[in-house]
């Protein structure tokens, strides 16, 4: 609870800025420095690869390559937000990953079945309300364009503020703003769809 | 307070400062149809926290990560341990330029160092001989004055030349002790302003001249067969060249 204590918070980033301008030495201590800051958000960077690549595998290759590159640029860590930082590396990899995986999809063997997102089971959803809420809305959320689903994602998952997520994305907060209120506008549309098709 | 779908989002989202927050809360309970989308809002909200999935990181997946760390690492180290050879011939290779070169710059400047010792030391005493009450030991506009006196005070004779008509015309001299031997000081004035010229034999090989500016004075700096000459002043570096050369005319 400590770290929630603003004056507390403020000191640990100093220390951070601190330590880190005189890392560049040793890379064993600039490992272990970046052990401690960056690698307690891993949860974070998963969850977010997980719903940017829609995939499991491909999320856990996203994230390690996301993290060798967050070490090999540490040290333009400047100290504050270890989490939007790490974040940042972790979305710019998985649209890099993104634009990979659109290429091959057009250039190598068009498998629609591999490629389209996981269609929901209407068995599983009339047997178990509760699975098939959330078949629903895992399936809405994955079909919305990805950049109304990484903000709902930061915003409502991972509960950033605006301007967490404005610095993740790279984005004014005022579209950040935009961008949520479509992608919810959206969300709601596509689940209550859903919801009147599996009804009848 | 209009109907705004933003602010109702940002409001459940915490985003407002007190004020305003404040004020959607009013136009919360008073308005059915915007207080029902905030009510749908916060169902979405809570129906997405509650229901869609939170991945959290496999255990594998943290084992991964830190062992890709330290195998990038490793070979970081790697490739410094085999670097460390020649970053040693570099290191040692640039300590030796820096040692030739300031040799080097030593041997080629001790005139000019020792030059601008002089210089400040002539800069001080020009200084100090306005603010103090020590500008004349023998005040006089006459020539013939001023050279008899030094006689007997200085080991040598300094050439005392008045320039009134010009514009210099002699005040009068005293006696300075500079770079460890009594120096002969000239007084001449250039309308209100005073210039000191310093002057002594030249110990050989005589120093390079120059001219100097520092903090609004100029230092005018030559030798002749046998003397070692500093003007200073506060007239314009011109002025100052213009007062050598008639003395050395």
């Amino acid at each position: 609870m400590a770290a929630n204590d603003p004056a507390v918070a403020g000191r640990m980033i100093e220390s951070d800025a601190f330590v880190v301008n005189h890392s560049e030495i040793n890379p064993e201590s600039r490992l272990r420095l970046f052990e401690e800051i960056v690698l307690p958000h891993l949860n974070a960077a998963y969850n977010l690869a997980r719903w940017l690549t829609r995939n499991e595998h491909d999320a856990q290759d996203v994230v390690q390559e996301a993290y060798l590159r967050a070490f090999r640029f540490f040290d333009g860590y400047q100290g504050g937000d270890g989490k939007a930082w790490l974040l940042e590396v972790v979305r710019n990899t998985c649209f890099t990953w993104l634009r990979r995986e659109k290429r091959n999809l057009t250039t190598v063997v068009f498998d629609e079945a591999a490629h389209t997102p996981p269609a929901h089971l209407p068995d599983q959803e009339e047997a178990l309300v509760d699975a098939a809420n959330r078949t629903v809305l895992q399936n809405c959320i994955e079909r919305l364009p990805d950049e109304f689903r990484e903000v709902l994602i930061m915003r409502d998952l991972e509960e950033m503020s605006y301007r967490q997520i404005a610095e993740v994305a790279g984005l004014p907060a005022g579209t950040v703003m935009s961008r949520l209120s479509r992608a919810r506008k959206r969300l709601g549309e596509c689940v209550s769809g859903r919801n009147m098709e599996s009804g009848k | 307070m209009n109907c705004s779908r933003d602010l109702i989002e940002a409001y459940m989202d915490e985003e407002l400062d007190p004020g305003l927050r404040a004020a959607v809360e009013e136009h919360l309970a008073n308005c059915p149809a915007c207080s029902e989308e905030h009510s749908r809002f916060r169902e979405q909200k809570a129906s997405i926290r509650s229901i869609a999935p939170y991945y959290t990181a496999p255990a594998p997946l943290q084992q991964s990560v830190r062992e890709a760390l330290r195998r990038a690492v490793a070979s970081e180290s790697a490739a410094m341990r085999r670097n460390t050879p020649w970053r040693w011939l570099a290191i040692a290779a640039s300590i030796l330029l820096a040692i030739s070169v300031s040799w080097n710059v030593r041997r080629a400047q001790p005139r000019t160092a020792e030059n601008d010792l002089v210089a400040q030391n002539i800069l001080s005493d020009h200084i100090r001989s306005l603010i103090g009450t020590h500008l004349l030991d023998v005040p006089s506009s006459d020539r013939h004055t001023v050279k008899p006196w030094f006689n007997g005070k200085l080991d040598f004779s300094p050439q005392v030349k008045d320039f009134a008509a010009q514009g210099f015309p002699l005040i009068g001299g005293r006696i300075e002790y500079l770079t460890d031997r009594n120096v002969a000081a000239l007084v001449y004035h250039r309308r209100q302003h005073v210039i000191n010229l310093f002057t002594w034999p030249s110990s050989a090989p005589p120093v390079n001249e120059g001219s100097f500016s520092r903090n609004g004075y100029n230092l005018l700096h030559w030798t002749d067969a046998s003397m070692t000459y500093w003007a200073a002043s506060d007239i314009p570096m011109a002025e100052l060249q213009q007062f050598r050369d008639l003395y050395e005319k």
